[in-house]
């Protein structure tokens, strides 16, 4: 230990506080060798002696007697201490229950509205397929043939589910996101382009899904992604599906065309 | 005859009702004296004030405003004692909080500079430096009056620190509390505090010395 270390610690060396054993062996070791360290530590060691002489003395000494009345006499003054009255306030409960009240009333409009003005917006994955046709409606109160009552009284007999092989799970799994290659669409009056990304294409911002959305773009936008335009047509739109992420960002596009117009 | 037997029972109960309170922590009295209760604030009062009228002193050396914080800080307790926050700190820091700020209030309103030289303000230990007693007495007398004046001289934020923590005995995290700051801070100014301290010892212990071997000799002398 040197004499800076020693410096550090002497206050404390002094004031008797708890140290390692190695640090206060080290220190009395070098206290023993140094004098002016030794000298420094006597000198602490008396200034503590004197602030605690100076606490002793100064432990008998109190404020006169006038103070506590004084507090006293302003303490039975019935404006100083409120006594607290164990009433319970309700205001912040009813407070709480009309604004969620309000909340839900608004939430309820909200949704009406959106719902009866929502645009009509051709998606495609909600087009039908041939596979899975229109389910014809029938009335609520028709009647029911014979031959179908005594089903209809059965109860509702859910499909065995059938174990999916490897490669069938790995073409569903695939579906999801990654982009069909020239093939038909689901609808099957249809034929598309692939996919091109539109920017960068993350494919883990689509873990989490996405959705296709039909919308019409001007001929020309094809001319962008390198496809020949027939520019005696270039004023009409074309159909085309976008491709959006979870967040609504627009991460790929394929232009669609009617088998008709082929 | 039953006027008196009611006035001791009414003293009996209130005595039972103190004893009660006394094992009452600190932050309960103060819940029950925010409530009304006298003997709450009474006794509050009784565990408090010393160490605060000390501190007072100590940081002032002066009586009279020691005992106007005194009064101060309680009135203070009994007007906004709900701003008191049990996670902050204990009740008793939270007072040495208050006491800290109105003696520093009275120092920059006042415009108080304590003199030491002329030592005309001095009256809570004239009687300890006039008091006849035998040689060591009196140099332990002088010794205690040099160490007090010497406090008294450091800058305000060395000052209270070595009253907290030397004076008071309260641990570095209680003055740490109670001075708003980290205990490193405390630890680093104690240090620093002890240094201007054993500075403006040293000449007058040396002045001491050199009279104790003065006395030694004559008393040789006279041999």
């Amino acid at each position: 230990m040197n004499c800076q270390k020693f410096e550090s610690l002497a206050a404390e060396l002094a004031r008797g506080e708890m140290m390692e054993v190695d640090v206060l062996v080290d220190a009395r070791a070098h206290e023993a060798e140094c004098a002016n360290c030794s000298s420094r530590l006597r000198d602490e060691e008396m200034l503590s002696r004197g602030l605690h002489a100076l606490a002793i003395e100064m432990n008998s000494l109190q404020p006169s007697a006038f103070v506590e009345e004084r507090l006293l006499a302003t303490f039975r003054q019935p404006s100083i201490v409120v006594p607290i009255t164990p009433t319970r306030n309700y205001r912040p409960y009813w407070l709480t229950a009309v604004a969620a009240i309000l909340l839900i009333v608004v939430g309820l409009v909200a949704m009406v509205w959106r719902g009866s003005d929502k645009p009509k917006v051709d998606f495609a994955v909600n087009q039908p397929t041939p596979e899975q046709p229109n389910e014809i409606k029938t009335p609520k109160n028709a009647a029911v043939p014979e031959r179908d009552k005594s089903v209809a009284s059965l109860p509702p007999q859910t499909k065995p589910k059938r174990h999916l092989n490897s490669r069938e799970l790995q073409a569903r799994n695939s579906r999801t996101i990654r982009p069909e290659s020239a093939v038909t669409n689901h609808a099957s009056n249809e034929v598309a382009t692939d996919f091109m990304p539109l920017g960068y294409l993350n494919p883990a911002s689509l873990q989490d899904g996405g959705q296709i959305v039909r919308v019409e773009v001007p001929r020309t936008t094809m001319a962008s992604f390198g496809f020949p335009v027939n520019m005696d047509r270039y004023n009409e739109r074309v159909k085309a599906d976008v491709l959006l992420g979870v967040d609504g960002v627009p991460h790929a596009i394929r232009f669609v065309q009617d088998k008709r117009s082929q | 005859m039953t006027a008196g037997r009611i006035t001791m029972t009414a003293v009996l109960k209130s005595e039972q009702r103190m004893k009660a309170n006394i094992e009452l922590s600190d932050a309960e009295l103060l819940r029950r004296m925010m409530a009304g209760d006298e003997e709450s604030f009474t006794l509050l009062y009784k565990r408090r004030h010393p160490s605060i009228y000390r501190f007072a002193l100590q940081m002032s050396g002066s009586q009279q405003l020691a005992e106007d914080v005194t009064h101060d800080v309680f009135l203070f307790l009994m007007k906004d004692g709900r701003v008191f926050d049990p996670s902050r700190g204990s009740v008793s820091s939270f007072l040495f909080g208050v006491a800290r700020n109105y003696v520093l209030r009275r120092f920059r309103g006042d415009q108080m500079a304590v003199q030491f030289a002329d030592g005309e303000d001095d009256e809570p230990f004239d009687h300890m430096a006039n008091e006849p007693s035998p040689l060591e007495d009196l140099t332990k007398a002088e010794m205690i009056e040099n160490v007090r004046r010497a406090v008294l001289s450091l800058p305000e934020r060395y000052r209270e620190v070595v009253v907290l923590c030397e004076l008071q005995e309260l641990s570095y995290g209680e003055t740490a509390e109670i001075l708003g700051c980290a205990i490193g801070t405390v630890r680093s100014r104690l240090h620093r505090a002890r240094g201007l301290l054993l500075a403006k010892l040293r000449p007058s212990r040396e002045q001491a010395e050199s009279v104790s071997s003065a006395v030694v000799e004559s008393a040789r002398c006279f041999a």
